[in-house]
């Protein structure tokens, strides 16, 4: 049995394209051990080093003036952790102390205008050797709580905050109606608010939701006669092998792994400022669509994204699966140029915590980042207990160095070779070829920086443009060939990448943080968490990060909340709304549910049935009310505008990958096969622009550019590459001397929508324009706008009117007659016969619609039935589901 | 209900229904049109997002047109006047390096006889228009991160911007039109234009104003937002095409009773038909006359580019767009800078005084609030002898019309003009302060995400009540 005490041997670590956490790993080792100085030791310091440090560093290098190279010096943690090249003071090292070769004038010259005494400069040699002790410990306050152990008791008795206690499955009058035990639930309430249930849709308007919502794509012509010819023969035992058939395709991971994609903020870069990509992570998105066709069990699916590389496992297979599974951790938004380390692993820490905690428990425990969270009752040293979970583990996204990327990371190989078809192996000969070129690259680089900062100190006598624009361009081109190299071993045989988490080597307590502020550091807090969600509180051994740990409460059947979060986010999937309506909001602010009972016998059965999701599904599909009309009935309306009671099943508006997809399966177009891994993936580190990726690596050379320049590698599309110049300036990245390849992101594929880009901030046009996801938020809830640009979409947009000519052609061969032509369109739009006068108007338009002679396009009959397609696929019902 | 203030109003349920479930334009359908709905039911209170809402209390501004000046514009070099500075010219500084006074020489223009360099000779002939902000302070030291706080108040996370904000606060006056119009943003900075966890329907919508470059508008137009042309058919096969469209949408509608998400597709369709000959009916400065394209320096020269932005934007305020930004690159002069700063003066001097005057002489400039801002300033010490380095410590930003006193000038940095001592307006006071001067509270518009009320300003944020007029 392979275990997780054998990654020494499985895990290797990209050499290359490696910033580590030299800065927090310093940091964190200060929180754990206080130095105690002696008198003598203090006055050296304070008489000594102090003065010289205040005169000398402090307008560039403190927290009050400006942060060159991200470095502070007015702190112990800040000079110990150190800037953007390394640790400024490393105690008792002096090669090490990048300070001591600074103002030695070695490779920086600190201070720049003038050479410290020589005098000076042994008083820092006997300081660092000394251990460079260092009181400047901002007097540690303790952060006390208003928040009482009595509060926190009191708080455990919120509904939420309790176990799910087993309801009676209520009486109801009208004992002949409900089908399951979901329906005596619904039922119950309706008839105390004095509702009745809507009656059952019909077989056309139940199979066209049912299918949208399993598997995200429009019935078949064939469904729908089927269903319809059983429906009134046997209703239960139609449906329940409708539901089945449609729970077992692939295309219902396919559904259901973006719902997890949107509240896991999956996207394929880092966004913000400097948006750069991120290859690997399709990978997870792969890993959670399978999941979801495999029925995995939800509390496993949780403990893989949280801990997968801790968990036990029998093959290194299973283990390369978990191992991807915490790229959950790692595929958040990254603020890649800030400068101060301690400052970046803050935010990271706080981004982790707050989309563990909101999306698989429904509580946003980030809310006490800075204070006592103010509506639930967890104290802000509750917090920092969990972040001294997340501060015990590193974690690992990539993403390409750059001039203005300060904080790229390496990435994580798998313990299994799982290559994409365009990560060709490279000979040798190139490989030695790129590594000569790097060493030059890099040699120059240090040659411009050299002169760079002798032209900050002395007054120029070059142009300090001309240093600081090679800088910045030999910076790109340095980043750019060591993650190509990064890309392959010895051998020029490609590794395989992936983006997770790995716990740290030395497990820390995290300090309390007064208001959030990473210089103001309070008492230590012993890792743990949320004492209000927990009956007991849960060991974390010393040597364990505590993540183990965290995971195995998570996915316990204890918790009070995962399985209810998840019950709730699949009855919302279904209806269209949350029994509790704030889906990663179950405190206090929160709303309540409209069913709490029915809630609690979901996430219990839930539990029980091995917290099979399909099984979840299944019990829903097959319920009375779901297979209700979505009638509008205005005295149900009167009582319960809200729809709160669920009397109907209300009518929604359908995502944008529902929309894409099912324009393409209409017409036949639709690719269904899963393209392997993504177009980021072919492309490989870039930078993002405007729709495009840009990298500056390859273009010259015929091995390399294979990968990124063969078209049809991918299913169905072909890559629309060129190269462009990018735009110069002290902004941008530096112009190369090699012309940089570029891709749009907006390509004309024809797979499924889960597979296209995911860029943050440059979504796809099919997707924004149909209220995408938010990637770097947690979206629990689409919005669903209709917005004029939505119907300047359907009337003009190139890819409508492609389809709709696609369609013409698919009924043309289908049928003879235009009006079977025109029936037929109507029937696989929306799923039901036209009505007579639809099919009157429709005839009508076809007969009176001119059409201008054209050189280009299709032929005009063609144009003309495409004129009458567009129309259906433009109208409301296309976009909404009864 | 509203019963007990409209005690004549009896209306049927029918009628209610009826009043209730028309007027829901791009509405949000499912559960924000059915809550907004039972809303209405409540308090008849229109529930399209869009719809013109009523500040807090009666202000000036109406609308805001925003030149960002995106690099860090020279405050030391354009609005700060530091006598002492030049004294000191060469001196080692507080800080570090010489002190670098400004080679420009300053002037007391217009009746209030603001100090304004000579950068700026048509910008200082509107002296008298000027409230200028001398004490600005803001927390991150370089670009992305402070372009980003200048607009959502926060570097960390991703928040609504400004002009979403606005937006959500006031609605839109002009329904074939976005609300929020931002013409060619920097790349990098769709944050600026985001409308984060507030409704989508808040985002602004950019416009592509790379073709503005050319020496003329391309025919007299512009192409700048996705899908506002059919490629194959015209104006009369569309309008029968949606007249189909729209048929087979109402008869829908008619079997489903009531169904606000289908009239919101109805409504957005006519907007966007509306909008497809509205938008380049607005880009299309064919009609305005010689002497307007003169005022803002238009037909070729340095001042082409930034004049068309600037006239794109007094149309789109014209037509009730409430919230227009146009982008000017790029005002980092680490270097360089005796000839650079001068050319990126020029290149908005006439355009800005012109779309003042324009303003003004159409009787807009009252309720218009225009904002000249960069992301910070600049030091009084040298950079390489011709530069000077980012200063988010003090700086200086500008306001016109909407409200602000004109030939005014609020709050000083120290001598030398490093740091902002006096009057200190940090980002989000300037914040609290333009949302102030629209009406709105920066304290009372929230919105609730993730369990809690976020604002604008955080929990930060005071307005200088000295500069309202």
């Amino acid at each position: 049995m392979i275990t997780r005490w054998n990654k020494r041997y499985a895990i290797i670590f990209a050499i290359l394209m490696c910033v580590v956490w030299v800065a927090s790993s310093r940091a964190q080792e200060e929180t754990v051990q206080e130095e105690n100085l002696t008198a003598e030791q203090v006055m050296f310091f304070e008489s000594r080093i102090r003065p010289v440090l205040v005169r000398e560093c402090y307008s560039c290098h403190s927290t009050r003036s400006q942060v060159k190279g991200g470095l502070w010096l007015d702190t112990k943690a800040g000079a110990r952790g150190g800037g953007d090249s390394g640790p400024a003071i490393v105690p008792g090292d002096l090669a090490e102390s990048m300070l001591w070769s600074a103002i030695n004038h070695q490779d920086y010259k600190m201070p720049p205008r003038k050479k410290l005494s020589e005098d000076t400069i042994a008083d820092f040699r006997q300081w660092i050797e000394m251990g460079a002790p260092d009181p400047r410990i901002q007097e540690v306050t303790r952060v006390n709580t208003k928040i009482t152990q009595a509060d926190i008791e009191e708080g455990k008795q919120f509904w939420s905050f309790k176990k799910p206690a087993p309801p009676n499955v209520p009486v109801v009058e009208n004992t002949k109606w409900p089908v399951t035990d979901i329906d005596h639930f619904i039922l119950s309430q309706l008839e105390q608010n004095g509702l009745k249930p809507a009656c059952d849709a019909e077989a056309t308007t139940f199979l066209r939701r049912l299918s949208f919502d399993l598997i995200g794509l429009p019935p078949t012509p064939e469904q729908i006669a089927w269903l319809t010819r059983n429906w009134e023969k046997d209703r239960e035992q139609a449906i329940a092998h409708v539901v089945d058939s449609l729970i077992a395709k692939p295309e219902f991971g396919e559904r259901w792994g973006r719902h997890w994609l949107d509240v896991a903020r999956y996207a394929e870069s880092s966004g913000k400022e400097l948006n750069l990509t991120y290859p690997q992570a399709w990978r997870y998105r792969d890993y959670v669509i399978d999941s979801f066709n495999d029925d995995k069990p939800y509390n496993q699916f949780i403990e893989e994204q949280i801990a997968g590389d801790l968990l036990p496992v029998k093959s290194d297979e299973q283990w390369a699966e978990n191992l991807i599974a915490t790229g959950f951790l790692a595929i958040g938004p990254k603020t890649l140029t800030e400068q101060n380390g301690l400052q970046f692993q803050q935010d990271l820490i706080d981004e982790q915590i707050d989309v563990a905690t909101r999306v698989v428990l429904g509580v946003s425990v980030a809310c006490a980042r800075c204070h006592d969270h103010k509506f639930d009752p967890i104290p802000q040293a509750d917090y920092y207990a969990m972040a001294g979970i997340f501060k015990s583990t590193t974690t690992h996204y990539g993403t390409l160095k750059t001039f203005q990327n300060r904080r790229s990371s390496n990435l994580l190989v798998l313990p299994v070779e799982d290559l994409n078809p365009f990560d060709a192996k490279i000979s040798t000969r190139e490989l030695a070829r790129l590594k000569a070129e790097l060493a030059d690259k890099q040699k120059e680089l240090r040659e411009y920086q050299f002169q760079r900062r002798n032209q900050r100190s002395s007054d120029a006598k070059e142009n300090p443009a001309f240093s600081i624009v090679k800088v910045i361009r030999t910076t790109s081109e340095v980043g750019a060939l060591q993650a190509k190299i990064s890309a392959y071993d010895e051998n020029g045989h490609p590794y395989t990448y992936f983006m997770g988490v790995q716990s740290a080597d030395q497990p820390v307590n995290a300090r309390l943080l007064v208001r959030g502020e990473f210089d103001k550091p309070a008492q230590v807090v012993n890792r743990g968490i949320p004492q209000v969600l927990t009956d007991e509180p849960v060991n974390i051994r010393s040597k364990s990060s505590g993540r183990l740990e965290l995971a195995r409460w998570m996915a316990s059947h204890d918790n009070p909340l995962t399985a209810r979060v998840m019950v709730n986010r699949v009855w919302q999937h279904m209806f269209g709304t949350g029994i509790v309506r704030t889906p990663e909001n179950f405190g206090a602010t929160g709303r309540e549910p409209t069913h709490p009972e029915l809630l609690d016998h979901l996430a219990i059965e839930f539990q029980k049935n091995n917290w099979s999701v399909k099984t979840l599904i299944r019990e829903i599909a097959t319920s009375r009310i779901y297979r209700t009309d979505s009638t509008f009935d205005e005295q149900s309306f009167e009582i319960d505008p809200e729809n709160q009671l669920v009397w109907r099943v209300a009518p929604r508006r359908l995502e944008a990958e529902v929309i894409r997809d099912s324009i393409l399966a209409i017409s036949g177009e639709l690719d269904s096969e899963r393209p392997r891994a993504s177009l980021v993936a072919e492309f490989g580190t870039a930078m993002i622009r405007d729709g495009v990726m840009i990298s500056t690596v390859g273009a010259d050379n015929p091995e390399i550019k294979t990968g990124i320049m063969s078209p049809g590698r991918m299913q169905g599309r072909t890559a629309q590459v060129g190269t462009a110049a990018v735009p110069g300036g002290m902004l941008d990245v530096g112009r190369s001397n090699r012309s940089p390849v570029i891709a749009k992101i907006d390509q004309p594929v024809k797979y499924r929508s889960v597979y296209l880009p995911v860029i943050r901030d440059n979504v796809t046009r099919s997707m924004e324009v149909f209220d995408f996801a938010e990637s770097s938020m947690v979206v629990g809830v689409r919005e669903s706008s209709n917005t004029p640009d939505q119907g300047l979409f359907f009337l003009n947009n190139q890819f409508v009117i492609n389809q709709s000519d696609a369609i013409a052609r698919r009924i043309m061969k289908e049928k003879n007659q235009v009006r079977e032509q025109i029936k037929l369109a109507f029937l696989l739009a929306y799923g039901r016969e036209a009505s007579s006068s639809e099919l009157a108007a429709a005839e009508s338009f076809y007969r009176k619609f001119e059409i201008s002679p054209s050189r280009f396009g299709p032929n005009r009959s063609v144009q003309r039935l495409s004129a009458v397609c567009q129309a259906i696929l433009a109208s409301a019902e296309f976009r909404f589901v009864n | 209900m509203n019963d007990q203030l409209n005690p004549g109003w009896h209306p049927s349920r029918r009628q209610m229904l009826e009043s209730v479930s028309s007027g829901f334009g791009f509405l949000a359908f499912s559960s924000l049109a059915t809550m907004a709905l039972a809303q209405e039911k409540q308090d008849g209170r229109n529930a399209n997002p869009l719809a013109v809402k009523p500040p807090h209390f009666p202000a000036k501004a109406k609308r805001v047109i925003f030149l960002c000046m995106r690099g860090g514009p020279s405050h030391l070099d354009t609005f700060d006047y530091k006598p002492e500075l030049i004294k000191n010219d060469g001196k080692t500084g507080p800080f570090r390096g010489s002190l670098l006074k400004s080679p420009w020489a300053f002037n007391q223009r217009g009746q209030s006889g603001l100090w304004i360099s000579e950068l700026f000779p048509e910008l200082g002939k509107k002296a008298d228009d000027l409230c200028l902000l001398r004490g600005m302070n803001t927390d991150q030291p370089v670009h992305p991160r402070a372009v980003t706080q200048m607009h959502t108040g926060n570097a960390q996370f991703v928040r609504p911007s400004l002009g979403a904000w606005t937006l959500y606060g006031l609605g839109t006056e002009n329904e074939s039109m976005p609300g929020f119009v931002s013409v060619n943003p920097a790349a990098g900075t769709a944050q600026t234009y985001g409308s984060a966890f507030l409704p989508a329907i808040y985002q602004g919508t950019k416009l592509n104003g790379s073709r503005l470059s050319g020496g003329r508008f391309r025919g007299g137009r512009l192409d700048v937002a996705p899908d506002l042309k059919n490629p194959r058919f015209n104006d009369s096969q569309q309008r029968n095409q949606l007249d189909f469209i729209q048929r087979l949408n109402k008869e829908k509608l008619r079997r489903e009773k009531q169904h606000p998400g289908i009239e919101g597709v109805i409504e957005s369709y006519e907007l966007a038909f509306r909008m497809q000959s509205e938008m380049p009916e607005l880009m299309d400065v064919s009609g305005e006359d010689q002497k307007t394209l003169d005022l803002y320096g238009i037909g070729g020269g340095e001042t082409d580019k930034f004049g068309k932005q600037c006239l794109l934007a007094r149309r789109m305020s014209e037509s009730g767009v409430r919230f227009v930004e146009i982008t000017h690159e790029n005002w980092d002069t680490h270097f360089g800078m005796s000839t650079r700063l001068p050319q990126l003066c020029k290149e908005i001097d006439k355009p800005v005084a012109g779309l003042l005057q324009d303003l003004k002489q159409r009787d807009l400039l009252k309720d218009t609030l225009v904002i000249w801002a960069g992301e910070f300033g600049r030091t009084p010490y040298a950079q390489g002898g011709d530069g000077r380095d980012h200063n988010n410590k003090g700086y200086t930003t500008w306001m016109a019309g909407g409200g602000v006193k004109g030939g005014f000038s609020f709050g000083a940095t120290d001598e030398m003009g490093g740091e902002a001592v006096e009057g200190k307006c940090h980002i989000h006071d300037w914040h609290a302060t333009i949302l102030h001067l629209l009406g709105l509270k920066h304290e009372e518009l929230t919105y609730r995400y993730a369990g809690r009320d976020f604002r604008l300003t955080d929990v930060h944020g005071n307005v200088l009540t000295d500069i309202i007029a």
